[in-house]
């Protein structure tokens, strides 16, 4: 029998890229904004999440961020689901407060990708993929869902302007918020004219690399309603794995894990898609917002794209998509990624999030790892 | 990717081996320890062939760290008929690339890796060119 967990605290460092800043120094600032938000509940447990902190050359992050922030003596380690690596973390400290192994937990998602250079970030984030047999060739995650993308726009005669839909209204949504990386507006224009990354991947269908952390307190239900006025409820939580290589795959156009990871969240929750007031995407790509849109539930299949440039999934409709700006525009700061997700959901439920507010009961946040091989689901309500 | 990592992988990437599941038939490439479909470790090595079809392509105008000086990279998904296999295509212009083209697997030099192998690889080019 699984306790109830609950979201007490909740705090997000902006991305960006921020050279002056260590990735301690963006742990810390999440996780201190936390812990103050939660009525300064101090963690048992530290889980970090984070993708390539060899790049900054620094590994065994939850001894180096519990030590650096004061926290010495407590316990912890690190989760890792390449991009996915955040709602993972999540998960592990769900279940950690669910089991009744611990009261208080802090997941800390954290990435530092700006001391290197874009194609050594792009070489680290490929090893997500199959290196054995994908690496050899020098494909790129731009490249493995260019690949999907082609595949998509010609299975469902989707065209280049309906895929366009998609990046100008994460830029609308991100235009609000104060974190976002990439605060500004975009047309389809822009998006059709901007510089192809990986046919038919183009700048403006990409996120931006980041930095950042985010940071959650993470309570059982006793300690959640004794210190917090409005702790969030994580009514479910599901993870599933695919693939690392796309040969092999059962189908190129969908995700079988983010269907299967959201079917196992839901049912945990005893909800369904159509109860989601607001849900979190993964579009680290366009056609990865647009896919998981359909395998979630929201969109019959083929008509992620065409629904969204017919101008569904805005503040007003249920559910609402990526009111952050997603990944496109808030960024990905890619281990830290999943937490954003569910801090940001979470200050919607609440009612304080800073940009684009949609109220709403229930949230869903999905975070992707690799291209589409380790997705978690968490869902959240008021 | 170290030249001992390149050599445990020869027979698959220059052979295209993958693997056929004795229990439910499935078919599929890359190689694994055990049927992705139905968990079966009763499985054999099976030769994908050497042609097939385009299904999807990219051209990788901005390369990962090592493959500078192949850009752009086309990338293709081919479908031998009995797997799939990502790939590179050769012999051929990115703007020549369709999806439904019929090309056969070659073997080319791939980019010399991090500690400085140079390693040869299974490309595909269009079917019958030079």
């Amino acid at each position: 029998m699984l306790s109830k967990v609950y979201v007490v605290g909740v705090g997000m460092s902006n991305v960006g890229r921020f050279y002056e800043k260590s990735l301690r120094d963006l742990a810390a600032e999440a996780l201190f904004k936390a812990i103050d938000d939660s009525g300064n509940l101090i963690p048992e447990y530290i889980v970090v999440s984070n993708m390539l902190s060899s790049q900054a050359e620094q590994e065994n992050l939850a001894s180096l961020i519990a030590d650096y922030c004061g926290l010495r003596g407590s316990s912890g380690f690190k989760v890792e689901a390449a991009c996915g690596s955040g709602g993972a973390a999540v998960l592990i400290g769900y279940s950690l407060i669910a089991s009744g192994l611990a009261n208080v937990v802090a997941v800390v998602g954290v990435e530092k990708l700006s001391e290197r250079t874009t194609p050594e970030v792009a070489r680290g984030l490929a090893y997500a993929a199959d290196a054995d047999f994908e690496l050899p060739y020098g494909i790129s995650f731009s490249g493995l869902n260019a690949l999907i993308m082609r595949y998509y726009m010609m299975k469902y005669n989707v065209k280049r302007e309906e895929m366009s839909a998609w990046p100008v209204l994460m830029h609308e949504n991100g235009y609000y918020n104060p974190y976002a990386h990439l605060r500004m507006r975009i047309t389809i224009d822009d998006v059709v004219k901007s510089p192809v990354i990986a046919d038919p991947i183009r700048l403006l269908d990409s996120c931006p690399i980041s930095d950042g952390a985010a940071a959650l307190i993470l309570t059982s239900e006793e300690l959640a309603k004794k210190y917090n006025d409005t702790p969030i409820l994580i009514a479910g939580v599901g993870n599933a794995l695919d693939s690392t290589d796309i040969s092999s795959r059962y189908e190129l156009d969908t995700f079988l894990a983010s269907r299967l990871s959201a079917e196992r969240a839901f049912k945990l929750a005893k909800l369904s898609p159509k109860d989601v007031d607001i849900a979190e995407l993964h579009d680290a790509y366009s056609i990865n917002g647009v896919v998981t849109l359909e395998d979630v539930g929201f969109a019959p299949k083929g008509m992620g794209a065409k629904l969204i440039a017919e101008g569904r999934f805005r503040v007003g409709d249920k559910p609402v998509i990526n009111p952050s700006g997603g990944l496109k525009s808030r960024g990905h700061p890619v281990g830290a990624t999943g937490v954003y997700q569910v801090c940001e959901v979470v200050m919607q439920l609440r009612g304080d999030f800073p940009g684009v507010k949609t109220g709403g009961e229930v949230g869903l946040t999905q975070n992707i790892g690799g291209v589409g091989s380790n997705i978690t689901t968490t869902i959240l309500r008021r | 990717m170290s030249f001992q990592r390149m050599w445990r992988l020869k027979d698959f990437l220059l052979n295209l081996v993958g693997t056929k599941c004795l229990s439910c038939g499935y078919v599929y490439y890359p190689p694994k320890a055990a049927c992705p479909k139905c968990s079966s470790r009763n499985i054999e090595k099976v030769s994908l062939g050497s042609t097939g079809k385009v299904i999807s392509y990219t051209v990788i105008n901005v390369p990962i760290e090592g493959f500078e000086s192949m850009s752009p990279l086309i990338i293709a998904l081919v479908d031998t008929g009995n797997g799939r296999v990502l790939t590179q295509l050769t012999n051929v212009k990115p703007d020549e690339v369709y999806v439904g083209m019929e090309v056969e697997a070659t073997v080319r030099k791939s980019a010399t890796t991090l500690d400085g192998y140079v390693p040869y690889i299974i490309k595909f080019k269009p079917k019958n060119s030079s």
